[in-house]
């Protein structure tokens, strides 16, 4: 007889990977604070995980508990994604008022970088995306020193 | 009360945990044109998942099927990464996966 139990955990795995990928960008561009979306996602991991010790049987509890896991990953991801976007490794969303903030402070950009196919070459920048580049660099060991 | 639940969850973490190690050095190495390699590795274990008689091996092999499968729809990404220089890019040249001329046939994936 087949067993199933592999194949369920495979798809939440990698359903949960994607829709955690995509739903924590969108969350970040679409929230003015980030953070009442970080403590729905956690208080939700939790809830999932503690569901899955009381699981009729395994692979509910071992679907419920990656779930559980990927969502309290995806509330620490919407804060790094926050970063990311301050780090302009993220494009801004200007219609939100927190990213908007950043845009007329000249921390983030708009521009998806990542939105492109591999050249085989490290991608030149231009003068202006490297001084910029290198005042970012400054600005952020300032904030860390 | 079972912690075997959480146990794959924590499992689950930890292999894209190593998913994260892996896909850095496969694409620094040999590049994102390797990823139909893993994409056929992450099948394998799910397709050994089915066969397996013991539940808790079967997710195992699952888990870790999924990750792999994720993981090469990741190298395309981690290559502009390391082009934009926000990874180390490996400047000598990389060698050419088995079936190249097909693998460049079909866009490689990204979610």
């Amino acid at each position: 007889m087949l067993q199933f139990a592999g194949f369920w955990m495979a798809m939440v795995t990698f359903l949960g990977i994607w829709c955690g990928h995509v739903g924590v960008r969108w969350l970040e561009a679409h929230s003015p604070n980030i953070w009442p979306p970080i403590v729905v996602l956690a208080s939700s991991g939790v809830a999932l995980n503690v569901f899955s010790l009381f699981a009729p049987n395994l692979t509910l509890a071992g679907v419920s508990s990656i779930i559980g896991i990927t969502l309290m990953w995806d509330a620490l991801e919407v804060y790094r994604q926050q970063r990311r976007v301050l780090k302009k490794h993220a494009p801004a969303n200007p219609d939100n008022p927190r990213h908007a903030a950043y845009l007329a402070a000249g921390k983030a950009i708009t521009e998806d970088l990542l939105n492109r196919e591999p050249q085989g070459a490290p991608a030149v920048l231009s003068v202006p995306q490297r001084i910029e580049r290198r005042q970012a660099s400054y600005e952020r060991r300032e904030v860390e020193a | 009360m079972s912690w075997e639940g959480i146990a794959l969850g924590l499992f689950s973490l930890g292999i894209i945990g190593f998913g994260f190690f892996w896909v850095i050095r496969l694409e620094y190495y040999l590049g994102y044109l390797w990823w139909p390699y893993p994409m056929a590795l992450g099948i394998l274990f799910i397709l050994a998942s089915f066969f397996t008689g013991n539940a808790g091996w079967s997710a195992l092999l699952g888990i870790t099927g999924g990750s792999f499968i994720w993981g090469a729809t990741e190298l395309k990404e981690q290559a502009v990464r390391a082009e934009l220089g926000w990874f180390k890019y490996n400047p000598r040249r990389k060698p050419d996966p088995p079936g190249l001329r097909w693998i460049k046939k079909i866009k490689a994936p990204h979610l």
